[in-house]
């Protein structure tokens, strides 16, 4: 009897605790139904979620849905306003002065920092890290938070620690979606003041089809630490293709013209605080680096490499 | 004959299972070969290895035991070891895994012992242990040429080397264990920025009125001492501090000595100008003026503060800080005994104690 009950207790703290999981954190990766250790699947088919499951987005009821978009439509049309003029009067740049920093975001202003979301893995009930992202004492812009490597003991997450800043998708009017084109340029510039401990840069290529979903080209981004600002060049070529955080064995270099957000993550597995200052985020035209893509692009056996 | 055999079955059964069923219940205990060692080191480590290969023939239960042996790595601290790793790949059976045709290597041949290696390599990765070609040589013995973990392992050797030695900040492989060598390499890595920058340990010692009897590494350049000289008397210095720097999983805590931010230096002079061309200044020490062109701007004038000092103490106590000050005054900063210097400590670090004694010295830092 008392082993009856005790099982009894048990089944329902799981089950009490797998109902608030699965309430916010929908992964179809981690979901796991049956007792049977399984390899993880492969999604070589059919992927149904941009969001790989993940999705955070608001449900709202269509009546609430219609009286969002009046109020949208005043500003949406200022946009397309302004879409209108530059394709008339803007002229299209062909040449990147060599040398010159063209700055994509500077953070001398907080309203600058509202076009980033901050994501870490508590958000998910993944973990414990937490982060954010805010105007710095010296006036820039700062993205500081907890790294913490604690595994939740829920049976299913088996790594955690991880904070991400990410660029919202850049858009036309009336939420078309647009892509950032530079093609122009072959460099990376930031300039920051980190905590010695190093980030990866992530730059997302969402393509049209589903397999391009998650391709993310990452860096490392290793900070000197100190009181002292540091810009770091980073060449485009030297960004590595992944997708779902996975190093894929075929590599390609990155479509300039199709990049779709620009992010910075921490995820070192070290705990503790972390602080990234970050003043400016810009490109650059490298005359002197004329490489194309950094990684051998060589052909090898079948069936043992991209499989 | 048949139903009967069936009846004397089904009942025997009931009284078979009760009796196995309070079996288990009294008599399970688990017995864990690395709980039992009383010293966590790595040679006891390898013992309980060597001790699973040699209990049984078969080694049944091998990937739970690499599992388990996964897991009590840090404990043993040998995470950070390849030989241990090869010695878990070394229980693995050879020869057996190796698919013999198409179907099985397509079907991921012994799919759990395949899933432990690439977990045991998953592990390798996480912890920065670089495989060798002989771990190569054992995981072909075990998988062959078509195995998930081979190919794991290839992706390993492909990757790694590339980032190995990325970093521009070199770090020793081993960290050393001394704090104050560990201070020392922060504020090397920090001042980098300035390569005329000179890094000093001194001993508080030297300070016969300080409580604190601590090391300080320092660091100064002399460029930093001319921007310190020029600081006018009636501004204050900030001690501003303590600020994190990672050195891999370590953290250094240091302090920075603020000047005041210096007008930004402004050239509103045409270059394209022709009408007034002034002599040329001629070559420092051979024709015309003998001194250089003053340089205006340097990498210490950031824009929250001119940066004239940065230092890591022992104790990271206002004490400390304060020993520093009269230190730097002591090595050519005379002007450090005229200007008052504020400290502006985000927590309090250290001893609570140790400022609860020194009402006075708190006064004396922000008079002196």
């Amino acid at each position: 009897m008392a082993l009856c009950r005790n099982w009894k207790t048990y089944s329902l703290q799981g089950y009490r605790s797998f109902s608030i999981l699965c309430r916010q954190c929908d992964a179809s990766a981690l979901k796991i139904h049956s007792n049977v250790n399984v390899s993880p699947k492969r999604l070589l088919f059919w992927e149904k979620d941009r969001k790989g499951g993940y999705d955070a987005k608001e449900k709202v009821s269509t009546l609430q849905h219609i009286m969002k978009g009046f109020k949208e439509i005043k500003s949406e049309f200022k946009l397309l306003g302004e879409e209108a003029k530059e394709f008339l009067a803007a002229d299209p740049l062909l040449i990147a002065r060599p040398g010159e920093t063209d700055l994509l975001w500077c953070f001398n202003e907080p309203k600058v920092l509202e076009q980033f979301v901050t994501t870490s893995d508590s958000d998910h009930n993944q973990g414990y890290s937490s982060c954010s992202f805010s105007p710095s004492p010296a006036g820039r812009a700062l993205f500081h938070g907890y790294l913490d490597t604690r595994v939740p003991k829920d049976g299913r997450v088996k790594k955690a620690g991880y904070c991400a800043l990410r660029s919202q998708r850049t858009r036309k009017a009336f939420k078309r979606e647009a892509t950032y084109n530079w093609h122009l340029y072959n460099t990376l510039v930031v300039k920051l003041r980190g905590d010695g401990r190093s980030y990866l840069l992530n730059i997302s290529c969402e393509g049209y089809y589903d397999i391009t979903w998650n391709d993310i080209y990452h860096y490392v981004l290793f900070t000197r630490g100190g009181p002292y600002w540091q810009i770091a060049k980073i060449p485009f070529s030297k960004f590595i293709l992944g997708s779902k955080g996975l190093i894929q064995d075929k590599q390609s270099r990155m479509r300039l013209d199709r990049v779709t957000h620009f992010g910075i993550s921490c995820g070192d597995k070290i705990d503790g605080p972390f602080n990234l200052e970050l003043e400016y985020i810009g490109l650059e035209f490298d005359p002197t680096h004329d490489e194309d893509f950094a990684y051998e692009m060589y052909k090898t056996d079948r069936y043992i490499v991209g499989v | 004959m048949n139903v009967n055999r069936l009846r004397n079955l089904l009942r025997a059964r009931p009284t078979l299972f009760s009796v196995r069923w309070n079996n288990s219940e009294n008599k399970l205990a688990i017995y864990d070969p690395f709980y039992a060692k009383p010293k966590k080191t790595k040679e006891t480590y390898l013992e309980v290895i060597k001790k699973f290969e040699d209990q049984d023939t078969r080694r049944r239960g091998h990937v739970e035991f690499i599992y388990a042996a996964l897991r009590r790595m840090k404990e043993f601290g040998v995470q950070k070891d390849l030989e241990v790793y090869k010695a878990l790949v070394d229980v693995l059976p050879k020869g057996k895994f190796i698919p013999t045709n198409i179907f099985q290597s397509e079907f991921m041949h012994y799919p759990k012992q395949q899933q432990c290696a690439v977990d045991l390599l998953d592990q390798m990765e996480d912890n920065g242990v670089m495989p060798d070609t002989e771990m190569e040589q054992m995981l072909l013995n075990v998988f062959g040429r078509r195995g998930i973990p081979l190919r794991k392992y290839w992706r390993m050797m492909y990757w790694m080397p590339k980032f190995k030695n990325l970093s521009p900040w070199h770090l020793p492989d081993q960290l050393p264990g001394d704090t104050l060598e560990l201070a020392r390499l922060a504020i090397q890595r920090i001042t980098s920025v300035d390569p005329d920058t000179r890094v000093d340990t001194w001993q508080t010692e030297e300070i016969e009125a300080s409580l604190d009897k601590t090391w300080i590494v320092s660091a100064q350049s002399r460029t930093q001492q001319v921007l310190l000289s020029e600081q006018p008397l009636d501004e204050p210095l900030v001690i501003k501090g303590p600020f994190n720097v990672y050195l891999r999983d370590q953290v250094v805590t240091y302090f920075i000595l603020l000047g005041k931010i210096r007008p930004e230096y402004k050239d509103e002079s045409d270059t394209d100008d022709v009408s007034n061309i002034p002599r040329p200044p001629g070559i420092p020490g051979v024709i015309g003026k003998v001194t250089l062109p003053q340089v205006k701007s340097t990498t210490h004038e950031q824009d929250d503060g001119t940066i004239v000092a940065v230092c890591a103490t022992g104790t990271s106590s206002r004490d400390s800080l304060l020993s520093w000050i009269r230190l730097l005054e002591k090595n050519n900063n005379p002007l450090l005994s005229s200007i008052p210097v504020i400290f502006t400590l985000v927590a309090p670090s250290s001893d609570v104690s140790l400022f609860e004694t020194q009402p006075a010295t708190q006064n004396e830092k922000n008079e002196s």
